[in-house]
């Protein structure tokens, strides 16, 4: 096994935490159960990667492997990155789209390799007709960089592709290109939407929040639990609790009774006049509108948005 | 200096016009502080604390004093020493004269006041005691009148238990609706449809579609994956024939529902036919897969490859099967390649497996014996 396979396997089983470890490594399928249960998982976390990196010497562990262990980390670490998200069109009209995974994988590599030769291209299938794609970059003297490798999730016959963030964008054009012809697409363009949280960006694109619809089946928890909290404070009394009510019924047709998806800041550029009941302030009465930039940003963005409302009065 | 407009100095009602001075004081800071408005005099003669100190500015407050002296007869001064600093024993000062003022001028209001809340109530009262008498005079006007009227009542009483069971009878009827496939309810917007898939008499997944009704119609939110082209479809007929929207989405909906359906159930119910993985993809619209006829594996396997270009059926337009066995010349392999394939065609791939099954224990029957 090459020296800088085996440093990268080392490398990648030292990121993984303890508690997590033998999940990775069972999800990896790449070490056999029985050799797994021969090591001793309660040893010092140094001495149990190099027993574990000896075991993959032993079964000859390729640069492939070691990639694919990567994927599978990061799966489990998906927050630990930022995503973007890219959108890819089509020319109305076209025949319908016979997404074959296989040949989507070898065209979106054969491309990668024809600008590019050096350059490591691993795919692992993911649930609901997803792919993930790790890709390190080398350049045209260069081996591969194992360490800052670009990973793409993408959902097979969909128009969305998310991708982890890249420091050399030299090579985004390049990875667009890819996407778009492998995928039967025209065109690509990023979106302006970016998180730690890869669901929530999915929610948000795939349009999945929200799901709650009225139908005759359904029942009225929603007036229970209304009534309870009103119970709890005695001295709200029968107007107020009106205007109450009212405000949940909106904030609940607003945003749903499921929990949001998670969005950490959002920025709105504002073109307006200002209001002034002075006559005479420096920004009243100007002819043209003020432009600003409104920046929202929390921890959990739409929860504290949802919660905003019923907090009030 | 006019006298400014300051919260903490309210309007007196002066009996007199009263100038006041004020004395600087013998130490303190040098500006001036404004002449305020006069003083009066009520009833009993003291002077009324409708004055206000105030100095110029609330930075001032507490650290002057100030003597005023009534200009219109009388001789009555009223010195206010302002010993306390600060503006919170000056705010103070203001309410507790505030309230002494408030007090002396209220009392000849509230009386009249009183007087008319104690009128009305009693007019209330009155009209109250009437309506008591109204409605009891009516009850018993009724009582007489149905006094020897009692099946009348459980004959209402059973027309209720009618009209209650037909209401649920009504919402069962609406619920069982989605049966249909097609079923919607108002709401405060437009109307919310509900698409329930369903493939060969099972009941599969609900789609909803929330449309608001406004020119132009549009849809507020929905369930629809993502990669079912309701864009296009929406585009095409729902401003001109929502009728014809709906059954064409419910068309693409129920085919996926039924292409996924026949996914799942190969790869749960025949795993033991495949050789190897299922491929697929989100549609649904392209299964490639290498199978066997019998799952004791001793024949070699085929490879299928279905694809279903059209997106409203559910079955395949195009079936291609390769065998990868050795004698892949021999005729009977060629037999069966062409049966498989016309199969696959015709059938779902529940019973294309089910007749393999089923062939292969035919086989075993005959040469049992």
């Amino acid at each position: 096994m090459d020296e800088t396979v085996a440093e990268f396997i080392k490398r990648t089983i030292l990121k993984i935490p303890m508690t997590e470890m033998m999940t990775i490594l069972k999800a990896w399928d790449f070490l056999p159960e029985n050799q797994l249960q021969t090591v001793n998982f309660r040893q010092r976390k140094e001495s149990l990667v190099q027993d574990l990196v000896l075991l993959c010497e032993s079964k000859r562990a390729s640069l492939r492997d070691a990639a694919l262990l990567d994927i599978i980390y990061t799966q489990f670490h998906q927050h630990q990155k930022v995503w973007d998200v890219f959108q890819m069109s089509k020319e109305p009209g076209e025949d319908v789209d016979l997404f074959d995974m296989e040949r989507f994988k070898s065209s979106f590599e054969k491309i990668l390799r024809r600008a590019l030769k050096n350059v490591t291209v691993s795919f692992r299938d993911a649930e609901e007709n997803a792919v993930w794609i790790r890709i390190a970059w080398g350049t045209q003297y260069r081996k591969p960089n194992q360490y800052k490798p670009v990973y793409v999730v993408y959902y097979s016959q969909t128009p969305y592709a998310f991708t982890s963030f890249c420091h050399l964008k030299s090579n985004t054009p390049l990875l667009s290109q890819a996407l778009t012809v492998a995928s039967n697409h025209h065109k690509i363009v990023k979106m302006d939407l970016r998180s730690r949280y890869l669901d929530s960006l999915k929610a948000i694109v795939f349009k999945q929040y929200n799901q709650k619809f009225e139908t005759h089946n359904s029942t009225m928890p929603l007036q229970e639990t209304l009534e309870l909290d009103m119970h709890m404070d005695s001295r709200i009394i029968h107007e107020n609790k009106i205007e109450k009510e009212r405000v949940q019924r909106v904030t609940q047709e607003t945003f749903g009774d499921y929990p949001q998806p998670r969005l950490e800041f959002a920025q709105y550029k504002l073109e307006t006049k200002f209001r002034s009941d002075f006559h005479g302030g420096i920004l009243a009465e100007r002819k043209e509108p003020l432009r600003c930039l409104i920046k929202f940003s929390s921890p959990h963005l739409l929860e504290a948005l949802k919660s905003l409302a019923p907090a009030g009065k | 200096m006019e006298p400014a407009t300051d919260p903490f100095v309210t309007p007196s009602t002066g009996l007199g016009s009263a100038a006041l001075r004020q004395r600087p004081p013998s130490s303190g800071p040098t500006e001036r502080p404004a002449l305020l408005p006069g003083a009066c005099r009520d009833e009993g003669g003291a002077l009324s604390a409708a004055m206000f100190l105030y100095g110029g500015g609330a930075k001032h407050a507490g650290s002057d004093w100030f003597g005023f002296e009534g200009v219109d007869g009388g001789n009555s001064t009223l010195v206010c020493v302002s010993e306390r600093r600060g503006v919170l024993a000056h705010l103070e000062r203001l309410e507790t004269q505030m309230s002494r003022s408030c007090k002396n001028l209220e009392d000849p209001p509230r009386e009249t006041a009183e007087s008319d809340l104690g009128t009305k109530i009693h007019k209330l009262r009155c009209l109250r005691d009437k309506l008591r008498a109204e409605v009891k005079q009516r009850q018993a006007r009724i009582k007489a009148s149905t006094a020897n009227a009692e099946p009348d009542q459980t004959l209402e009483i059973s027309e209720q238990e009618a009209v209650g069971g037909k209401e649920e009878n009504m919402k069962a009827i609406l619920q069982a609706y989605r049966f249909t496939g097609l079923s919607g309810k108002r709401t405060s917007r437009g109307v919310c449809v509900c698409i329930s898939t369903a493939f060969e008499g099972n009941l599969l997944d609900s789609y909803f579609v929330d449309l608001v009704i406004q020119k132009p119609l549009r849809i507020h939110h929905h369930s629809v994956p993502v990669f079912i082209p309701l864009e296009e479809i929406s585009a095409k007929y729902l401003q001109t024939n929502i009728q014809h929207f709906l059954f064409c989405l419910c068309e693409y909906l129920n085919a996926y529902a039924g292409r996924k359906y026949q996914a799942d159930q190969l790869q749960r119910d025949f795993a033991a036919f495949l050789a190897g993985p299922l491929q697929r993809n989100s549609l649904c619209n392209l299964l490639s897969f290498t199978y066997k006829v019998e799952p004791q594996g001793r024949s070699f396997p085929f490879c299928a490859r279905l694809l279903y270009k059209d997106l409203t059926t559910t079955l395949p337009t195009d079936v291609t099967i390769t065998y990868q066995g050795t004698d892949a010349s021999s005729t009977s392999w060629e037999e069966q390649r062409a049966s498989h394939e016309n199969l696959f065609f015709t059938k779902p791939l529940y019973q294309v497996f089910t007749s393999f099954a089923r062939n292969g224990e035919r086989l075993d029957m005959s040469l049992v014996s």
